[in-house]
């Protein structure tokens, strides 16, 4: 095991092919006060595909992907230095319009968040933002959404009801629809099923993989099966530093690191 | 001997001591608000009729009612609940969504609980001093002024404390679709913490409608019905208080018929506050 | 999935107003909040500049002197000042005990379907407009007090005794003690709520884990509860003194307004609001309406420290 570990690079991170790049990271730090949560990551997602991000918890997956559209900066004292380039543009530039660059980058997050109006208007919320579209238009674009979302046929007779009314997993998928409805090029995931239950969760997963042919998916998740079923990349993180990022069956099967193989055999974390 | 287990004969007079104490302290509450509801009801039916919606005050040893009384008041708490409800959602606002942690919210936070709970007078006083003195009269405005600067307090309180109530998921999930953090508040914070606010503007109603002390030296009193707020304003609270201590009887009537129209407000008012309290609680 | 081989149209171009407009409202707000402040210090500064003639006239002697006298135009506040601190010291020590046991019933022994009721009856009783206390307190309270416990106390005094002293006084209801106990009822439900929110806030198994020592409620109330949220507790209780020391038309209405130092438990006397309130919009002179905005600045100081001892007591419970 040791003779094994020497000869085991620390971290092993592939690099993909320009053209395919949809969102590149360069030699992220990033910190909330004086404390730092993650340290030099370099990684890129590609367009058209389902990236993973799994580690333990605290590893800073959630963190590296509030990075990605800024909505850290809510917050006063946390802060990233580094690049995010997305179609190689730097995002954490001083002169972004982060709102529009949230448009472009969507997110769903751990628990949904209905906002408190009919499904119709939560959908319609992100659209009237920054679109004028004429009734039928906006009609159409909330039925297209949600039919992307697979949650159309449920609600397709009762949207003036409240988005609260729906059940959790249907609020979820309410939640992605709110987010593709306003064409974002990037969807972030932050732990999308850990509040729902398996059968809410076989459907969200069967959405996600439709969505990604026209959609830059990045999914947090701490559920390696999930990871494995639904992503055609996967990083492995621990302890605020990108360990090992790959092709997903690649790590998954054959994990180059240590690290990354004692987490994914179970033998920590 | 004593039994194991069956406690001391001391401890077990302490404990029923105490305990049908705390079932009289309880029941002497509710005797009291008992005896209060029924002097109002008895003192108070007696007195209400349709003059008492109908005419207004009357001068000594004639008939009246207190029309201009109620229509007083109703415009200026119509008008101190304008100034303070912009006032008071604004500054709770900041507070719950900008200041949560900075030191000038902190002071903000701490003097304006002071505020809430300063005493009334000292408002009228205020209001006077910077209001009546230099503009040499007593008004309705300067009256609605001080009822305002009694009920903003109360919203900004319950503002801060409902908005801080809503998850932190709920504003991320907005500003990630790309809105703007002003129509974050206004379109989805606000709107899911509404019962909540509505709370509080009530319960600030039912504080300032039954204010008498800050209205005494800013809004006076008016013999005459009056719709014009830049003169003096009669106003249930000092009519009542005016009527109650002189020597007419149905002046003193009227007294009663007033007590008990303002009590009957006030506390529906915060029984329904209460009921949109329940609701306001996020699941 | 029919849909899903349409590709999404090109993302519309984005509007960048958002910023400004994000500023603007935080600079409302911002401005809301210090509106506030300064109403708060504007008010300070009101009293003072209002109140400053009287000081400056008479000095140490506005803080010492009881004599209240428009017309010789001399003005101490030593009266009032003991008026106020002595009514609302006794209304605390009647209210707080009542307090403390609605507070415990609606904890620990009152049955559910119950606790909603009395829970709003209480909170009822402190709603009630203070002009409805007074009025109540006048004309139903001090008549059934004179003749309940006014003069049978009176005449079993002995004559010379010091019981005669504290009880002497027109027997007609109206005075120091009647104020004290509108004032009790008044703050009672107050102190009762704020307590009972904190006795709430003590984790049940805190609670269980004594009862299972085989304490009696008694025991657990007062060796495990009352000490948990002790820090609480008195800021409750000085929540509701600062009431009481505010308190203008219920005590207007009973306390029977006699300026100078009460001379028993039953005579007339007056408080700082209640002299405010009876002569300030019937001020003779610009001193006499100095010497009334000076005597609310007093009252300012007193309830703002009582008020911000209070606020910081509640608030370091409810960080602990």
């Amino acid at each position: 095991m040791n003779a094994q570990l020497e000869t085991q690079p620390e971290t092993a991170v592939l690099d993909l092919p320009p053209e395919v790049v949809k969102l590149a990271i360069r030699d992220l730090d990033f910190f909330y006060g004086s404390k730092q949560a993650l340290f030099g990551v370099n990684v890129s997602f590609a367009a058209n595909a389902v990236t993973a991000l799994i580690g333990p918890s605290g590893c800073g997956k959630s963190t590296l992907l509030r990075t990605l559209n800024r909505i850290y900066s809510l917050y006063p004292g946390q802060r990233a230095k580094g690049q995010v380039l997305l179609d190689g543009e730097d995002v954490l530039g001083p002169r972004v319009d982060v709102a529009a660059l949230r448009a472009r980058v969507g997110m769903v997050f751990q628990k949904p968040t209905p906002f408190p109006m009919s499904i119709f208007d939560n959908v319609a919320y992100g659209v009237r933002l920054y679109e004028k579209l004429s009734r039928a238009d906006l009609t159409n674009r909330v039925e297209e959404s949600l039919r992307r979302a697979a949650l159309w046929d449920e609600v397709k007779d009762k949207l003036r009801e409240s988005g609260l009314s729906l059940s959790g997993g249907q609020q979820q998928r309410l939640c992605v629809a709110r987010g593709i409805a306003v064409r974002p090029e990037v969807l972030l995931l932050d732990e999308p099923a850990s509040a729902l239950d398996p059968i809410s969760t076989a459907r969200l997963e069967e959405t996600i993989s439709e969505l990604k042919r026209d959609y830059t998916i990045v999914i947090v998740t701490h559920n390696m099966g999930q990871a494995a079923r639904l992503s055609d990349h996967t990083g492995f993180m621990y302890l605020g530093r990108l360990i090992e990022f790959g092709e997903t069956e690649q790590l998954f099967t054959s994990p180059v690191t240590s690290r990354a193989r004692d987490y994914i055999t179970g033998r920590f974390g | 001997m004593i039994a194991p287990g069956a406690p001391r004969l001391s401890r077990r007079l302490a404990e029923y001591g105490f305990l049908g104490f705390c079932w009289l302290a309880t029941g002497l509450a509710i005797l009291a608000l008992a005896a209060i509801l029924w002097s109002l009801l008895r003192q108070g039916l007696g007195g209400l009729n349709l003059d008492v919606f109908t005419k207004s005050t009357p001068a000594p040893g004639s008939t009246g009612g207190l029309l201009n009384a109620i229509l007083g008041s109703v415009m200026m708490c119509a008008v101190a609940m304008l100034g303070a409800v912009v006032v008071g959602v604004l500054a709770g606002t900041w507070l719950a969504e900008y200041a949560r942690d900075s030191r000038y919210g902190k002071v903000v936070r701490f003097l304006n609980d002071v505020l809430l709970s300063a005493p009334s007078i000292l408002v009228g006083l205020f209001v006077y001093e910077i209001l009546v003195a230099p503009l040499k009269g007593f008004s309705g405005f300067a009256g609605a002024a001080a009822l305002a600067l009694i009920a903003a307090p109360v919203i900004t309180r319950t503002t801060e404390d409902v908005l801080r109530l809503q998850p932190a998921a709920l504003r991320e999930a907005s500003v990630a679709l790309g809105a703007p953090v002003w129509r974050t508040i206004l379109h989805v914070v606000w709107k899911a913490a509404r019962a909540g606010m509505l709370t509080g503007a009530l319960l600030a109603f039912a504080r300032i409608s039954g204010e008498t002390a800050p209205l005494l030296f800013t809004a006076l009193n008016n013999q005459f019905l009056n719709l014009d707020l830049t003169r003096p304003t009669a106003n249930l609270p000092v009519v009542i208080f005016n009527f109650a201590l002189s020597a007419y009887d149905d002046w003193r009537r009227l007294a009663w018929a007033g007590a008990l129209l303002i009590a009957a407000t006030v506390l529906t008012v915060t029984i329904v506050a209460r009921l949109f309290a329940r609701e306001s609680r996020p699941s | 999935m029919t849909l899903a081989a349409d590709a999404p149209a090109p993302a519309p171009p984005r509007s960048a107003r958002g910023a400004a407009l994000d500023r603007a409202f935080e600079a409302l707000c911002f401005g809301a909040a210090t509106f506030l402040l300064a109403a708060l210090g504007g008010l300070v500064v009101s009293l003072v500049i209002g109140g400053w003639p009287a000081l400056s006239t008479f000095g140490v002697r506005f803080f010492v002197s009881a004599e209240w006298n428009p017309v010789t135009e001399v003005y101490g506040s030593a009266g009032a000042m003991v008026g106020t601190l002595v009514t609302s010291a006794l209304a605390l020590a009647l209210a707080l005990p009542l307090a403390l046991g609605v507070a415990i019933f609606l904890v620990e022994l009152c049955p559910t379907p119950l606790r909603r009721p009395i829970g709003t009856a209480v909170e009822l009783l402190a709603g009630i407009p203070s002009i409805v206390y007074g009025m109540w307190g006048l004309f139903v309270f001090a008549p059934w007090f004179a003749k309940h416990v006014q003069i049978p106390l009176m005449t079993a005094a002995a004559p010379g005794s010091l019981w005669e002293k504290v009880t002497a006084g027109v027997p007609n209801g109206a005075g120091i003690f009647s104020a004290s106990v509108i004032l009790a009822i008044m703050i009672l439900p107050f102190i009762a709520a704020t307590l009972r929110e904190l006795l709430l806030t003590i984790p049940p198994q805190v609670r269980e884990s004594a009862y299972g020592l085989g304490s009696t409620t008694f025991e657990v109330i007062r060796k495990v509860s009352l000490p948990y949220v002790r820090t609480g507790a008195i800021g409750a209780i000085m929540l509701g003194l600062g009431r009481a020391l505010g308190e203008t038309m219920a005590v207007t209405f009973i306390i029977g307004n006699a300026h100078g130092f009460p001379s028993s438990l039953f005579a007339s006397g007056s408080t700082i609001a209640s002299t405010i309130a009876n002569e300030f919009a019937e001020a003779t002179g610009e001193l006499h309406t100095a010497s009334l905005i000076a005597l609310g600045l007093v009252l300012f100081v007193i309830t703002f420290v009582v008020l911000a001892l209070a606020r910081l007591l509640i608030g370091r419970q409810a960080h602990a």
